[in-house]
């Protein structure tokens, strides 16, 4: 056999001009499945962790009745059996008790429609934690006026500021990020811009009687840190839920739409307000490994109380994002699909060219005596030789990649972050990190190789000697 | 003793709607350690006649008989085995395997036979040292001249041990001097290793050195003469 793998090698090299460009489509045919996979993968991970992790969690226990009528007369008591089961359960990194009802939100100029999440201020910080959303910058008309008062701006950093125009900063990377600001610019005119978008805002305390209300839904109710809000809504059992709030801080949430209607009160202050003593409407869970999640569900389901409670993971609480991402990842699979068909065909001109040029070399093997079968894993082994090479070099030089743009993601800036930001993503976009999908390229390269070499090969297998050595 | 029998062989080609008796009806047989050389004109049958010897082309009808066994009850892998252990092939262009050196393509059947690596490498040396290639056994074929690349054929053809060696026009592609090197060294094998070669030729020098001259003309025999002592 090793006299084979050696011929097969030196095969390969015969003609080296087509063996290396044989090699630079497979290997860009995987790098750039990688990456494109890495990117579509990371992106996901990164939306559900916006929306998933960071909001709703994997996992969430609610009354039985209150997925398909989400009325706070199906919330229910936390506590007792059920506190035991989730805390026994080895895979729940926490389990956070939320009350969310829709009330009337008004500031006497505008009302709308809101969504009340009552959330326990220091747990909460183990899941959605609202505090590292606090609005800390904004850049209003007046802000930005003053800024470009007080000094010369780039042109680049003016149509940057003019793009972000009403734009709310949870933290000064990020708005210096949005304003493409960095090294010497970035120091000579934080001090500058800080004191003018600078904005006050705090996060709840344990007992605190305000609210914290999301950006887009504070401008629109033209609510401010300070001023007040009055909600008004429909409590347990139909009794009337009214109050006046005062706002505490403004929070920037991912999701445009839970960033326009999003209200955050402590979880006693909203249970006081819908007269729920101490119920919840539901409990949210966050595991170690989101890969367990149908497991840990099942074994909630088979655990608690089935004829009071039930357990609902987000693809089914969350259907829209699920579709949404099912839609993405089936036309990314399609692209990279056609990506290979394409790559397909390059191996198979490949393997017919080697196969029809050596033909009277082939018949002269035969016919001193070496056994078509043997000729065809020569030419098999030449094949996966190729193969392993344009796949070990493409992964090869993907793998640094993802590594970087794992831990380092790509940040959109300026307009393109803008964008983003309007169709509801974080202009982030990260690689996913190694997984499955890695391995899989490897693999449908290497299943290609093999089907590009059926009928070449099987061409070689009944290849009549004579006819081979008058070629 | 007879190493090859052949009876009432025929082979016929069709080109459109005409037949070709390409050999018609040739019965021969060869013994063990003969020096024997098929010539005729072009179109006479010589190379048809070889590859039927060689098991390399099916006869329309008739029986090769090698050792005994007849050919034509074998089929592919059997076949291809039957040639491994019995026949030593010397083609026209060398048919050297290019990425192998020449002592890996002399190795290279003795391989297939699945020998031992260290027999290979010992008898692949000697056999090149006989075809006075010692000192190129690491060269690839396109290093070698034609000559020596057809010296290295010959020491490929004999590694096997076969019970007959088929050359067709082995000469045709060399010169003078290469053409005496190479009838030298493959008469001497003869003589001295009673090795039977049989040639398909053009060249009167083969023919000069033949013992024995087996004439073909239009795929029959004309004559079949044996001189005594070779020359």
């Amino acid at each position: 056999m090793d006299k084979l793998i050696k011929m097969a090698w030196r095969n390969i090299w015969r003609n080296k001009r087509r063996t290396l460009i044989t090699i630079a489509s497979i290997f860009f045919a995987v790098f750039f499945a990688v990456i494109m996979r890495a990117f579509q993968l990371g992106t996901y991970e990164h939306m559900i962790h916006q929306a998933i992790e960071s909001f709703t969690g994997y996992i969430q226990i609610q009354d039985k009745e209150f997925f398909d009528d989400p009325s706070l007369d199906n919330s229910f008591k936390y506590g007792g059996e059920l506190a035991n089961i989730v805390e026994n359960n080895k895979e729940i990194k926490v389990a956070v008790p939320r009350v969310a009802s829709f009330s009337l939100a008004s500031t006497g100029m505008q009302s709308k429609g809101v969504l009340v999440t009552g959330i326990d201020p220091l747990r909460e910080k183990e899941l959605s934690n609202p505090e590292i959303r606090i609005v800390k910058y904004r850049l209003t008309i007046e802000a930005i006026e003053k800024i470009m008062a007080e000094t010369k701006l780039p042109k680049k950093q003016l149509e940057l500021l003019k793009i972000h125009e009403k734009g709310s900063f949870s933290s000064w990377a990020g708005l210096a990020l949005g304003l493409s600001l960095s090294g010497s610019l970035e120091d000579e005119l934080k001090p500058i811009i800080t004191k003018h978008t600078k904005f006050e805002g705090q996060y709840l305390k344990v007992d605190d009687d305000g609210v914290l209300v999301s950006d887009r839904l504070s401008k629109y109710l033209m609510a401010e840190v300070g001023d007040t809000i009055t909600l008004l809504g429909l409590g347990y059992h139909g009794v009337t839920a009214a109050g006046i709030f005062p706002v505490r801080g403004i929070v920037k949430i991912p999701s445009p739409d839970l960033d326009n209607k999003l209200v955050y009160m402590t979880l006693s202050k909203s249970q006081q307000f819908f007269d729920l003593g101490n119920r919840i409407t539901s409990l949210n869970i966050n595991l170690y490994d989101p890969d367990e999640m149908m497991e840990v569900q099942s074994e909630l389901l088979a655990s608690i109380n089935s004829d009071k409670y039930t357990v609902k993971n987000w693809e089914e609480f969350n259907p829209t994002m699920k579709q949404q991402i099912e839609g993405d990842s089936v036309g990314g699979v399609i692209f990279i699909g056609i990506l290979y068909f394409i790559v397909l065909f390059g191996i198979f001109g490949t393997v017919l060219m080697m196969v029809a040029e050596r033909k009277r070399e082939f018949g002269v093997m035969v016919a001193i005596g070496m056994k078509k079968a043997k000729l065809v894993v020569i030419l098999f082994i030449e094949m996966i030789f190729l193969g392993f090479i344009g796949m070990a070099t493409g992964l090869g030089a993907a793998a640094p990649l993802i590594v970087l743009g794992n831990k380092n993601p790509i940040r959109m800036t300026g307009e393109m972050a803008k964008m983003y930001e309007d169709m509801g993503f974080d202009p982030v976009m990260p690689l996913a990190w190694f997984d499955n999908y890695f391995v899989w390229q490897g693999v449908i390269i290497m299943i290609m190789v093999i089907l590009a070499c059926i009928f070449p090969l099987e061409g070689v297998r009944k290849m009549k000697v004579m006819n081979a050595l008058k070629a | 003793m007879k190493v090859i029998e052949i009876e009432n062989l025929n082979k016929i080609y069709k080109e459109s709607e005409i037949e070709v008796h390409a050999v018609n009806g040739v019965t021969l047989d060869f013994e063990e350690g003969e020096f024997a050389a098929i010539v005729g004109p072009s179109g006479s049958g010589k190379t048809t006649l070889l590859n039927m010897i060689g098991g390399l082309d099916d006869p329309t009808s008739g029986e090769v008989i090698v050792g005994g066994s007849s050919m034509s009850k074998l089929k592919g892998a059997e076949l291809t085995d039957f040639r491994l252990h019995n026949i030593g092939f010397v083609f026209q262009s060398y048919n050297l395997i290019p990425v192998l050196t020449a002592k890996e393509n002399t190795e290279f059947v003795m391989r297939l036979q699945g020998l031992s690596a260290k027999v290979c490498e010992t008898r692949s040396e000697e056999l090149l040292n006989i075809v006075g290639l010692g000192e190129r056994m690491n060269a690839r074929p396109n290093k070698l001249s034609g000559g020596q690349q057809q010296r290295v054929a010959v020491a490929r053809a004999l590694a096997s041990k076969p019970k007959f060696v088929l050359a067709d026009e082995p000469t045709a592609n060399l010169d003078s001097k290469s053409t005496e090197t190479l009838l030298e060294i493959m008469e001497k094998l003869n003589r001295e290793e009673n090795i039977t070669f049989i040639f398909s030729t053009h060249d009167a020098r083969v023919v000069k050195k033949a013992r024995r001259v087996i004439t073909l003309e239009d795929g029959k025999i004309l004559s079949d003469v044996t001189k005594n002592g070779g020359e």
